[in-house]
């Protein structure tokens, strides 16, 4: 199972890998076209960019999608997520546009599907590239938070390289449109009492990533979203 | 006597707005109209207020109204804040179809430009 999985070939064209991108025109050809030389099936959403990410992601091997209006994370997410299971997904994978995530930790976290039908990226476990102290400690600090929401242990929050069965999709459909979906993503596991296991990936901030990433302070925002916005 | 008329005045104008826009329920229409004739009697006959407040136990009857203007405000702002979630629900649901949908049409029926054309062989 765990070898048939992890094949490259005919089987990885099974498990789609979903971008949601905003504004991500720079990186988004590279970073999508090298998940699809991988021989993953690869579906960009891009988020209503003011930017020409749909056209920068127009490579072979990747399915382009729209978002006529910037909806959020979350909402771009969901749709890659029904693209992929209508075209028949057997596992799904979430992966940042920004380039922070490494390709190399997909098979890992669709092998542990295996035995799993949630693998999440924990890049505690795993390693941090270019971050500096002060996100280190809000990191850690949003873990702290995320598992007293949550009431799990993980050792990491809200990374965005994921995999999960297909199967398990309806379950963890993401209502919540912008940042606040991770937050729910973990609820929901918690309440379909999935099967978890977290693998270790390596996760490397640029410039960019952290340009184009998250403030600290918007975490207010994320917490308003979380509690406050009913789904 | 100006503010009489100028209350009297937006009253009428409320009620003929509503006459105009009568797409509702009778029942809206009965309740919207009740209202303002409340209104109508509480501007022609202010002592009435003083009476009614006095009946629930409020000072004044210009207190009363602010009272009951200020629970009244924020139903209506609690329901429309619902309503302008569920529409965002809506919206990012039919942002959605139409994203898929273009990308099927894509992938199905590529435009004659050639990057249509790779990229629909790509994608099967």
């Amino acid at each position: 199972m765990l070898s048939e999985l992890t094949t490259p070939g005919a089987h990885r064209r099974d498990t789609w890998v979903v971008i949601a991108a905003f504004n991500e025109h720079s990186v988004i050809r590279e970073v999508a076209s090298a998940v699809a030389d991988d021989g993953w099936s690869v579906v960009v959403v891009d988020d209503g960019s003011r930017d020409d990410t749909a056209q920068a992601a127009r490579v072979p091997g990747v399915v382009v999608l729209r978002h006529a209006i910037n909806l959020g994370q979350g909402a771009a997410l969901q749709t890659g997520i029904d693209y992929a299971l209508r075209r028949g997904a057997r596992n799904i994978v979430t992966f940042d546009a920004d380039g922070q995530h490494a390709r190399e930790d997909i098979p890992a976290l669709v092998g542990a599907l295996a035995d799993a039908e949630i693998a999440l990226g924990s890049r505690f476990l795993g390693s941090v590239e270019g971050a500096r102290r002060r996100r280190m400690l809000l990191l850690r600090l949003a873990v702290l938070v995320s598992n007293r929401l949550s009431g799990m242990q993980l050792t990491d929050a809200h990374c965005g390289l994921r995999a999960f069965r297909a199967e398990v999709a309806p379950r963890l459909r993401i209502t919540q449109d912008r940042m606040a979906h991770a937050s729910q993503l973990l609820r929901k596991i918690k309440e379909a009492k999935l099967r978890l296991v977290e693998v270790p990936v390596t996760v490397r901030y640029t410039a960019h990533s952290i340009q184009n990433g998250q403030h600290g302070l918007q975490a207010i925002r994320i917490l308003f979203d979380y509690f406050f916005r009913p789904t | 006597m100006i503010i009489r008329i100028l209350l009297l005045g937006s009253l009428a104008a409320i009620g003929w707005l509503v006459f105009l826009r009568r797409n509702r329920l009778p029942i809206h229409i009965l309740v919207v109209f009740t209202l303002l004739a409340v209104g109508g009697l509480a501007v022609i006959f202010p002592e009435m207020t003083n009476e009614v407040a006095g009946f629930v136990g409020v000072g004044r009857g210009a207190d009363l109204i602010t009272y009951v203007v200020a629970v009244t405000m924020l139903f209506v702002l609690l329901h429309y804040y619902t309503k302008f979630v569920e529409l965002q629900h809506q919206l990012t649901q039919v942002t959605r179809e139409l994203a898929i949908l273009r990308g099927e049409v894509d992938r199905l029926a590529p435009p004659s430009a050639p990057p249509g054309s790779e990229h629909d062989s790509s994608a099967t």
